[in-house]
């Protein structure tokens, strides 16, 4: 199968030299120059990671990042926007609306006509009780101030 | 393996005798490693830095080697799969299609001080980049190093009967080149 003649006659017949050329000492001066570049390397190993530290970094970085944004954003729009706000005000309104209807809604009818035509309890005083009360409470300036236009 | 290498296994493992021992393990292939290498990037700038790499590696992988292998195939599947690494790294800088190879490795080839070859050298070497990746690989290690195919095996990590359908394949099309183009 690999009989070279048989299946390429043309590239049998070439001379299998070789086409390629090196510096001249290249192989002498190798080695040393391979040493160097060892001992560069060995200068510039960084240093081993523990191998938990290093799985965990990714799920570790994760976390933070989320940590902060709920800190930066979720957090102050939760606790600072104005609707929010306006929520709990028109809850409050609310609630007092609620206080007042509950009390007219457990009144029965006639308890709420009865308490609509009740009697005042005003206290009923003559005119010389009041000429006595302004005699005693308002001077006569007070008067003249009150009349004059 | 031969003896040498047990030595330079053994002596790798002794903590105290370690450069000695890698030192002769660059000696011993180093030259053989980097002309596997050349053939693959082609260019000297190129393949000195991907041999570089290649031993680097192998410094730093050594305690990995289980001998399963031969220290040969196991340096030269390191070699391999660093010439292939370094060839996709250049065409992404140079933003090109990593299934495109040809034009770039060309290019890679003309512009290089250390190729002395002939037209007819040159014609050779064109029709090689045209070949997919792994076919380049098999004729190179077959046609210039005359390896076995047991060990092109063990090194490719490819059935025996694969890597003679590659070569086979391989030959005919650079045939096919060498008669077809100007």
């Amino acid at each position: 199968m690999d009989d070279l003649k048989d299946i390429a006659p043309e590239l049998s017949k070439l001379k299998k030299e070789n086409p390629f050329k090196v510096p001249e000492h290249y192989f002498d001066d190798f080695s040393a120059r391979l040493q160097m570049k060892l001992e560069a390397g060995k200068m510039i190993v960084p240093a081993k990671q523990n191998r938990f530290i290093y799985y965990l970094k990714p799920a570790l970085g994760l976390a933070a990042s989320f940590a902060l944004i709920f800190m930066l954003v979720y957090w102050p729009l939760k606790t600072f926007t104005p609707n929010q706000t306006a929520n709990n005000n028109t809850d409050t309104e609310i609630s007092e609306d609620e206080g007042y209807l509950s009390i007219v809604e457990k009144m029965d009818e006639n308890s709420f006509f009865a308490l609509l035509y009740e009697p005042t309890n005003a206290v009923e005083f003559s005119e010389e009780d009041l000429v006595a009360y302004i005699n005693t409470n308002i001077t006569d300036y007070d008067i003249y101030q009150g009349t004059e236009f | 393996m031969d003896n040498d290498d047990l030595e330079i296994i053994a002596g790798l493992k002794r903590e105290n005798q370690k450069d000695l021992a890698f030192n002769s393990l660059v000696n011993k292939y180093k030259e053989r490693l980097y002309w596997h290498i050349r053939k693959i990037v082609l260019n000297h700038e190129d393949a000195d830095d991907v041999l570089q790499n290649t031993f680097v590696k192998v410094w730093r992988s050594i305690d990995k080697f289980r001998e399963e292998s031969s220290l040969y195939t196991w340096l030269y599947r390191i070699a391999t799969n660093e010439s292939l690494t370094f060839i996709n790294a250049s065409k992404r800088r140079n933003l090109m299609p990593l299934n495109e190879t040809s034009d770039f490795m060309v290019k890679n080839l003309t512009s290089d001080p250390y190729f002395e070859g002939d037209q007819l050298q040159l014609k050779l070497q064109q029709a090689i980049i045209r070949l997919p990746e792994k076919q380049r690989i098999v004729f190179n290690m077959k046609y210039f190093d005359e390896m076995k195919y047991e060990d092109m095996s063990q090194i490719l990590d490819t059935s025996v009967g694969a890597l003679k359908a590659s070569y086979h394949h391989a030959a005919k099309k650079i045939e096919d080149f060498l008669k077809n183009s100007d």
